[in-house]
């Protein structure tokens, strides 16, 4: 109760009440109370990490995600209220065990395999759709766990790139994910995965090329201009294929949710693909007849754009 | 957006996975919704990372699940069961209640078989009280044989203690007025019918003297068909207890009643045990034998009444008419019915034989032979040697012999020393 009366009252000043840490900053240091609540609740010690050692290994988590904020530290830094609840949104307890296995902890491993083997196995089978290959996968994860691979004389631990935003199985199986796509991916360069998804092929053009052009950039407008998640859903259910249930389960919103978002997302591109042509010197009646009477062909359309959009997004994130 | 040393220009695992747990703040998730808007492998990664984490938590709740496979067939068939037998329940209480009614129906529709009526359509049968209604009223006299059906039975208090009912099934069944039930019921009233139509038209007075004889007539005739069934032997078995306790009860009365009148010689203190037994036994016989217990009173008071003849007389004959004129004889009985037949008992009314004519005309009276100083000819208990009297007329000079006297319509006379040879006087 005093601890977090402490935290509160912290929180509330921005000063930190951490006795022995007189030079710290605010913005980098633990309140003690809030410190010593969480090292109570995570059994670090069990994991032979020093109080002083998982203080560390928190602010450093905080630091390195700006506490959660998306900005840069310099533009808006956190405010003792919002590192609090950075602190207390962290999933404590995995992080001490995660550096403590990375440290190379007996005890933290034993922990770690009686834990998380079996699921780590069981979500690698899962993920590659084979038990050969899910347990292949998940050995060679479980070796670079181990900290088998050195580079440049320093024993690398991927447990290190954990820092507790969400839960180390979560993290794990994000890991497993990861290195399968990336596998597959370098392994099928004769055959990119984009090729499998490829749109239908367009048809025989009909319309001059000049308001194929127009309805193109139109189209462009139209989903550039749309909201993220907008986008996203467009993408998982019309590029990946996945099902409203899989993509209601990633948002964790409701199944019906996601349709009535899609069906809402369509309506409003088409509107705003129709306004885009006007704007670009066609009547309403051209525009439509661009665009042709048939819905199923915005969706085709749709579906180009999404890929395009996808490979420009790469480039600007590259040179960025 | 974090670079990693792996994965450059993507959200690092870490990343994803809060956002697949929904552990990020809003602008972290947006930053990262924005990039899985475009990146097809990311979106990739999250998607087979929640995969996995759904399989996961399956595999964490298979233990449970586990034990019941679920593809198992008694699972898969589990909820079969359950319209089956709620089907086969439904059959098997079908089948019960038809084969029920049919039990129900068939000996009636035998029956009817079997005794087809010469009416169009029997009647429903009566009730208890309708049966009752149907029978004539017991008239005030308290000679009049004590009424069988239900309303006689709560007679009045002022009249002597009625004596037991005869057995009168249809007073002592349930109601069965809804149906004829197998049996008892059609022939329970369409033999009154018969006797009715049969017989000549009646006076209300003889009719009402008649109806005590009929109605024991109706239940004879009801069991005279043949064999009609287990279930109709049932009936009978019960008819038979319930018969055996009646005259019990009545026997009781009886004896109670000769205590304490004294008028009545040893005949009248005897059980009818044998009409008794002979109403039940007689079931089956095709004739219909009239029982002295039919009516109680008069049998008893036949020697007393040996010359009475007319209307109260309630012996009833094979021919199923009325007796027009009785004379009796100790156990010995004549009797003429309306129609001028004669029939002889040798056991007080229990069976009857019919005496060829020997005579003219229309036999309409019998008597007993009137001795010559002007008395009656002594009782049977005389005759039959059994006292001192007897052997002392024995010893005497050759008594009169007893002879009956058989007068026709034309007023001539037969006279008979046995009831079965006649010669005119």
């Amino acid at each position: 109760m005093a601890s977090t009366e402490s935290a509160a009252r912290a929180a509330e000043t921005g000063i930190p009440k951490g006795t022995g840490a007189p030079d710290c900053v605010p913005d980098r240091c633990l309140d003690p109370a809030l410190a010593a609540e969480l090292w109570r609740g995570c059994d670090a010690a069990r994991w032979g990490l020093t109080r002083d050692e998982f203080e560390q290994i928190l602010v450093d988590a905080g630091t390195a995600q700006n506490f959660g904020l998306a900005e840069a530290p310099d533009a808006n830094p956190a405010t003792p209220k919002q590192q609090a609840a950075f602190f207390r949104n962290l999933c404590v307890a995995d992080l001490a065990l995660a550096r403590a296995c990375a440290r190379g902890n007996e005890r933290a491993w034993e922990h770690f395999i009686a834990v998380y083997r079996q699921p780590l196995t069981r979500a690698a089978i899962a993920i590659t759709r084979s038990e050969t290959l899910g347990r292949d996968l998940a050995e060679q994860l479980y070796a670079e766990l181990y900290g088998l691979n050195v580079r440049d004389g320093q024993r690398r631990c991927p447990l290190f790139s954990y820092r507790g935003r969400g839960s180390l199985m979560g993290w794990l199986r994000t890991t497993l994910a990861q290195r399968h796509v990336d596998h597959y991916r370098r392994t099928r360069r004769e055959e990119p995965i984009e090729e499998f998804d490829a749109p239908a092929p367009d048809p025989p053009p009909q319309t001059p090329a000049r308001e194929l052009s127009l309805l193109e950039q139109a189209i462009a407008q139209a989903v550039s201009g749309r909201e993220a998640a907008e986008r996203y859903l467009l993408a998982a259910y019309y590029l990946d294929g996945q099902t409203l249930l899989e993509i209601a389960r990633v948002l964790g919103v409701h199944e019906a949710t996601v349709s009535r978002r899609l069906h809402r997302a369509e309506k409003e591109i088409r509107k705003q693909i129709l306004k885009n042509l006007q704007r670009n010197g066609m009547s309403r009646r051209q525009a439509e007849e661009a665009m042709g009477e048939d819905a199923r062909d915005i969706e085709v359309n749709l579906k180009k754009l999404l890929q395009n959009s996808q490979s420009e997004a790469f480039q600007e994130q590259a040179a960025s | 957006m974090t670079a990693t040393s792996h994965h450059e220009f993507h959200p690092d695992a870490e990343s994803l996975s809060a956002f697949s747990e929904q552990a990020l703040q809003e602008r972290e998730r947006a930053a990262v919704l924005a990039h899985l808007a475009v990146c097809r492998r990311c979106r990739q990664v999250v998607a087979l990372a929640r995969e996995a984490a759904d399989a996961g938590d399956a595999t964490a709740a298979a233990p449970p699940r586990k034990t019941i496979a679920p593809n198992a067939w008694w699972k898969q068939w589990r909820l079969v069961w359950v319209p089956t037998a709620v089907v086969a329940a439904f059959a098997a209480a079908s089948i019960s209640v038809y084969i029920e009614r049919a039990d129900r129906h068939g000996p009636r529709i035998r029956i009817a078989e079997q005794n087809p009526t010469p009416s169009a359509t029997p009647p429903p049968a009566p009730t208890p009280t309708e049966q009752a209604k149907i029978e004539p009223p017991a008239t005030a006299s308290p000679a009049t044989p004590p009424s069988h059906t239900a309303k006689h039975a709560h007679s009045t208090a002022a009249e002597p203690p009625p004596a037991p009912a005869p057995p009168v099934v249809a007073a002592q069944m349930p109601s069965e007025s809804e149906a004829p039930e197998p049996g008892a019921p059609a022939p329970r009233v369409t033999h009154r019918q018969e006797a009715m139509r049969e017989a000549p038209p009646m006076s209300q007075a003889e009719e009402q003297q008649a109806s005590p004889q009929e109605t024991m007539g109706v239940h004879g005739s009801a069991y005279s068909q043949p064999a009609q069934g287990a279930w109709e032997a049932k009936q009978k078995q019960s008819e038979e207890h319930r018969q055996a306790e009646v005259d019990r009860s009545r026997m009781r009365s009886f004896k109670a009643k000769a205590a304490t009148t004294g008028e009545h010689g040893t005949d009248q203190a005897a059980p009818p045990s044998q009409s008794q037994s002979v109403t039940v036994t007689a079931a089956p016989q095709p004739e219909m034998q009239p029982t002295p217990l039919a009516a109680p009173a008069p049998m008893l008071g036949f020697k007393h009444m040996s010359d009475v003849s007319g209307p109260s007389n309630p012996i009833q004959l094979p021919s199923g008419l009325a007796s027009v004129s009785i004379a009796s004889r100790g156990h010995f009985l004549l009797a003429i019915d309306k129609a001028g037949a004669l029939f002889l008992s040798e056991d007080r009314g229990v069976t009857w034989e019919r005496i060829t004519t020997q005579w003219t005309g229309r036999a309409v009276e019998v008597h007993r032979q009137v001795a010559a100083n002007g008395a009656m000819q002594t009782a049977p208990a005389a005759q039959d040697g059994t006292t001192g009297n007897s052997s002392a007329d024995e010893g005497t000079a050759s008594p009169p012999p007893v002879s009956f006297e058989l007068s026709n319509d034309k007023n001539q006379t037969w006279v008979s020393t046995d009831g079965r040879i006649w010669m005119p006087e």
